[in-house]
């Protein structure tokens, strides 16, 4: 089923947001495009490099970051002008690369706040095809380190990539979000580890060399098992494998009884059709092991460990559909934490308003603050024309303390009172003052 | 101070109660609502309740061991003791609400049983008693808190075996660390038990020198002792595993409580009669 297209035709002016820096974000991913599409328009960092000076190199655009992995191709930028920059990037990024995403509407554009909120997201494995994968946040960071060194990224961006990087590291630090293993090779992983405190203590056997037993080897030696033993009938499968994995030791498949009397985990992953290991020589080798667990994970279909086995105390036997189960609830389980996630989203995006705000204020606070000073002085020197020259000293540092006092509470108002109508506050501040003439009244 | 005891067990009571929630919450939800505090709050509650037991001590000039109250009141202590030690031992606190609840139900009996004046008999007076009264129940507080861990080892196996990932699966340590806990309650209970026979036999002697050891609630602790004695045996030659001490730790103290019900409620030999 091709996702459904979720563009819009055109996207609004955005030079003058009620709250928020303008912004935008377009892009491709595994909602809005299949795959077909998404690869054309996939970048490597070369690409995506010369992609961001591309864009930084016209005048309508002032920020641009571009994020690219293999589910999605997404633009964030800072506008000069919404209308031409939106032209510019999706014809740059998209159009001339798979023109039917364009023709077809098959991409996303979102604005302003939303568009912040969208790489937050991102960041916090919302919008990630397996919901919560820890890979998306080093990809962020990495991008996000590329286009500060290309200079495309500005004081909003790079506040906004630092935002959204806090938010990803929030969410799975506060949530459950990326918990539980989501894929066969770490399903195995979280067995093991369900049974065993230290999989860095135990020894595993793997009978089989393709793809399954690559996967479960990859993940046991990412939380460095002790030992791998393997065995395998096919001599040039075997030799990848081994090429693969170096640190793993070759066994030949008549040892594989003897050595499971030392291991705590064995993975079967052939492609026999006939079980590999069955009840009367697995018994003796369980009375062998005293009792120890012994966790048998079997990914070949048709199965290869005969299911009786399951039955003896102290070996605990799952198969493909088992490991499917897991992995199910996995899923539900970090579906159960979206809404967790979208409030840390939510909170991290309030900061990043909040601080734009805070910026926005800035200078006006500062022009307020000369503006008073200005007066203050313009008048302590003239009252020091008729006051005793010992009082002008207490008489300058009295003038001062008022005015920090006056200015005070005012000044923090404008600083911190952020929020819906805040950009009108400013400007009537700057109207009853007068500030925008920049002269003293 | 002696003037704020009798209002003392019900303010464990809400300790202990606030406790197990917090551990509660944790396990059901997978998050502290105290944080950081969840175990200072332990402490301060088992820091709290040995003062509690102190006092009464010195008010009564007794082990407070002598009514089943203050027995209970002593368990709930105690399974918070040893708890509170494991979990320092090990690192480990999603289990914590199965062996917290024990405590607070202890507590609980404490409660609803609290007699404002204990009974005064030479027999409590001796030190000799309180002394075998502290050992034996710090020593049922253990088995206690292994037969809890036991309760969640085979709780975690079935769920391991069968491939059913339900409430203990993904909530609970690994087995093998439910193991070292298992084992852990099961050695401390062995040895304060030991300390207790060993106490409460000299003092029978001293007492009725002509006494005979054939009292059903010493016999069926002897039983006890010897099952724990041979299950930890058996698992330091490496016959026995976890599953199999689970079984034990939890078939011993069905036999404890066991005996010490029908003791109170038939038995009017001295372990009854006390």
């Amino acid at each position: 089923m091709s996702p459904a297209p979720v563009a819009t035709t055109h996207p609004r002016n955005t030079t003058h947001p009620e709250v928020g820096p303008p912004l935008l974000a377009l892009g491709v991913d595994f909602r809005t495009a299949p795959i077909e599409l998404r690869e054309r328009v996939a970048l490597d960092p070369r690409e995506a490099e010369a992609l961001q000076l591309r864009l930084m190199a016209s005048s309508e655009i002032a920020e641009a970051f571009v994020l690219s992995t293999c589910n999605r191709t997404e633009l964030y930028l800072r506008p000069e002008d919404g209308d031409a920059a939106f032209k510019l990037a999706l014809d740059r990024a998209l159009g001339e690369r798979a023109p039917e995403i364009v023709e077809g509407g098959r991409y996303f554009v979102l604005h302003d706040r939303e568009a912040a909120r969208r790489l937050l997201a991102v960041a916090a494995g919302l919008e990630s095809m397996v919901l919560g994968e820890p890979e998306i946040l080093g990809q962020v960071k990495q991008a996000a380190d590329l286009a500060a060194d290309l200079g495309s990224t500005g004081p909003i961006l790079q506040r906004l990539l630092r935002t959204a990087m806090k938010a990803g590291r929030r969410a799975r630090s506060e949530t459950e979000i990326g918990a539980g293993a989501i894929s066969l090779g770490y399903a195995v992983v979280e067995l093991a580890r369900r049974i065993f405190d230290r999989i860095d203590h135990q020894r595993a056997l793997l009978v089989g060399a393709g793809d399954m037993a690559t996967l479960a080897a990859t993940a046991l030696f990412e939380r460095e098992i002790l030992s791998l033993a393997f065995a395998n009938r096919g001599n040039q499968r075997a030799e990848r494998f081994q090429e693969e994995f170096p640190q793993s030791e070759r066994l030949a498949m008549e040892e594989r009884y003897q050595y499971l009397a030392v291991a705590d985990l064995l993975v079967v992953a052939t492609r026999a059709d006939e079980p590999i290991f069955t009840l009367p020589p697995f018994r003796e080798v369980v009375q062998r092991r005293r009792s120890r667990p012994l966790l048998v994970v079997d990914l070949g279909l048709p199965r290869n460990v005969e299911a009786e086995i399951g039955s003896l105390p102290n070996v605990f036997l799952h198969d493909i559909d088992s490991l499917r189960g897991l992995i199910d609830r996995n899923l539900d389980r970090r579906r159960a934490e979206v809404p967790a996630v979208e409030s840390i989203v939510g909170t991290e995006l309030r900061h990043f308003l909040d601080w734009y705000e805070r910026r926005e204020a800035e200078p006006l606070v500062a022009q307020l603050q000369r503006q008073a000073e200005g007066i203050r002085r313009r008048e302590v020197e003239l009252a020091k024309e008729s006051i005793p020259a010992e009082y002008h000293e207490e008489l300058d540092r009295l003038t001062r303390s008022l005015v920090r006092r006056v200015l005070h509470h005012p000044s923090r108002q404008l600083r911190h009172g952020v929020g819906e109508g805040s950009r009108a506050h400013l400007e009537l501040i700057r109207r009853l003052f007068q500030l925008d003439e920049e002269r003293e009244p | 101070m002696t003037q704020l005891l009798p209002a003392a067990p019900v303010f464990i009571l809400v300790l202990h109660l606030l406790v197990a929630a917090e551990y509660g919450v944790l396990f059901f939800a997978g998050r502290s609502p105290l944080g950081r505090m969840g175990t200072p709050l332990l402490w301060s509650t088992v820091a709290l309740h040995g003062l509690y037991l102190v006092l009464l001590t010195l008010q009564w000039h007794q082990f407070p061991a002598a009514t089943v109250a203050q027995a209970f009141s002593v368990l709930a202590f105690a399974v918070a003791l040893i708890y509170a030690l494991l979990e320092r031992w090990e690192g480990e606190r999603t289990s914590g609400f199965w062996m917290l609840v024990q405590a607070a139900t202890f507590q609980s009996l404490a409660v609803i049983l609290h007699t404002p004046i204990p009974p005064h008999r030479e027999v409590f007076e001796n030190p000799y008693f309180g002394f075998h009264a502290l050992f034996a129940l710090l020593g049922y507080a253990s088995f206690a808190v292994a037969a809890g861990y036991g309760f969640l080892y085979l709780r975690l196996y079935r769920e391991l075996k069968k491939a059913r990932f339900q409430l203990f699966y993904g909530k609970l340590p690994p087995l093998e660390v439910l193991e070292r806990m298992l084992v852990g309650g099961l050695t401390v209970g062995l040895v304060f038990l030991s300390g207790g026979l060993i106490i409460g036999t000299i003092w029978l002697i001293q007492r009725e020198p002509g006494a005979t050891l054939l009292d059903p609630t010493i016999l069926v602790t002897l039983f006890t002792w010897a099952l724990y004695g041979g299950s930890l045996l058996l698992r330091r030659l490496g016959r026995w595993q976890g599953r199999q001490t689970a079984l034990a730790s939890l078939t011993g103290l069905a036999l404890i409580l066991g005996s010490l019900v029908l003791s109170r409620l038939l038995l009017t030999s001295f372990h009854g009669g006390l």
